[in-house]
């Protein structure tokens, strides 16, 4: 029934909405789908910037193309956690160092504190398909390490995850592109520490100008998101955490404008949270970062500033 | 009834009337595989930063120490 122009490859069972758009999906190519964890990718970056407290200064020295130190100095007040409804906040002052080093075929990361505190991360392309990935934070304390390895496959349309973790984690996933705007994946996961096991559904639907998804756990835990993109310059997000365990409902709607100099992000709560995060590029190489929280519930206000140094 | 505890101890271990040879070993490779971890821990603990610098000044183009410990 082939009234357009024939296809080049065997035709597929065109669904029944495509009589109006002249293009046949190829279901045999479609693209590779987002990486599970990366599901709410963008909704993440545009409602989820990392806000801070106190000053920050980066500085970043590149040696080589691959090879680059850095140097952070962070001082402002930590909140330490407490039985009380009221947070406690201690003032701080640390000094991280760290060294990175960035290949196509190999990347390592890695942070010292000066409480002796390590974080590690590792990516290795064993092949052209399966990339390990492997994530650590390590302490001088007793029982508060951590450690994480993935495996992760690519296929023509559908990646798995593989993950193994300190505490007999076990966890793997899988994400399949069904249309070329959709994609349905599922994961499970196991602890042993906690006796614990899951199992969660995610699914994606992206088109040029929007990114819906979704994404349900037997934890309890139901995220939907929606990310609208205005224009070039401008987006809007906004997100729905809910818990059916705990009834534990969070709704937050935020903009993201990046423009030329700066890119500005802004988003208020169903908590009585509001925050916005400014980074504007002063120079080539030099960044200024303005961060503010305002919690009108706990009353808690934070304000930060920094400077990052270095590309 | 103490004696009762103490058989109920040693059954969970071993899950039922198992021999103590499996136990031994089962035992042996825990402890075994405890200690590889603890030393693999330290290990990258010290060494991960350090590697990572060997790695990168070993990389085209290389770069020299005076670049690495100025602070420009």
């Amino acid at each position: 029934m082939a009234t357009l122009v024939p296809p080049p490859t065997t035709p597929p069972p065109a669904p029944a909405a495509e009589a109006v758009k002249p293009e046949k999906v190829d279901y045999m190519d479609l693209p590779c789908p987002i990486p599970y964890e990366e599901i709410h990718r963008e909704a993440m970056m545009s409602l989820k910037p990392d806000h801070f407290e106190g000053m920050r200064v980066d500085f970043t020295k590149g040696l080589n193309q691959k090879f680059s130190l850095s140097h952070s100095i962070v001082m402002g007040p930590m909140e330490v956690p407490s039985q009380s409804a009221e947070t406690i906040k201690i003032p701080t002052a640390n000094y991280e160092f760290g060294a990175n080093f960035i290949d196509p075929k190999l990347m390592l990361f890695g942070r010292v504190y000066t409480d002796g505190r390590l974080s590690a991360r590792v990516k290795c392309d064993l092949s052209e398909n399966l990339i390990m990935k492997a994530n650590a934070q390590l302490t001088n304390e007793p029982h508060m390490s951590h450690g994480m390895f993935n495996f992760d496959y690519k296929g023509t349309d559908y990646r798995t995850q593989f993950q193994l973790g300190n505490g007999n984690l076990l966890g793997a996933s899988y994400i399949q592109s069904v249309t070329p705007h959709l994609s349905l994946g599922g994961e499970v996961f196991w602890t042993g520490q906690h006796r614990k096991s899951g199992i969660g559904y995610a699914a994606r639907y992206n088109t040029d100008k929007m990114v819906a998804s979704g994404q349900i756990a037997n934890t309890g835990m139901v995220a939907l998101s929606y990310v609208q993109k205005v224009s070039e310059k401008v987006s809007l997000a906004s997100d729905l955490m809910y818990n059916y365990m705990s009834r534990d409902v969070t709704a937050s709607f935020g903009y993201d404008y990046i423009l030329r100099q700066c890119r500005l992000r802004g988003k208020i709560d169903s908590n009585g949270c509001t925050s916005a995060f400014l980074e504007e590029r002063l120079n080539m190489g030099l960044n200024f970062l303005l961060s503010a929280e305002i919690d009108h519930k706990k009353k808690d206000y934070k304000f930060g500033f920094g400077l990052t140094v270095g590309e | 009834m103490s004696s009762k505890v103490v058989l109920k101890g040693k059954g969970k271990s071993t899950k039922g009337s198992k021999p103590s040879v499996d136990n031994s070993t089962s035992k042996l490779f825990k402890e075994w595989s405890t200690w590889t971890i603890k030393k693999a821990k330290v290990i990258t603990h010290y060494g991960f930063i350090p590697l990572i610098i060997v790695i990168g000044m070993n990389s085209d183009p290389k770069p020299s120490i005076s670049q690495l410990l100025s602070p420009v």
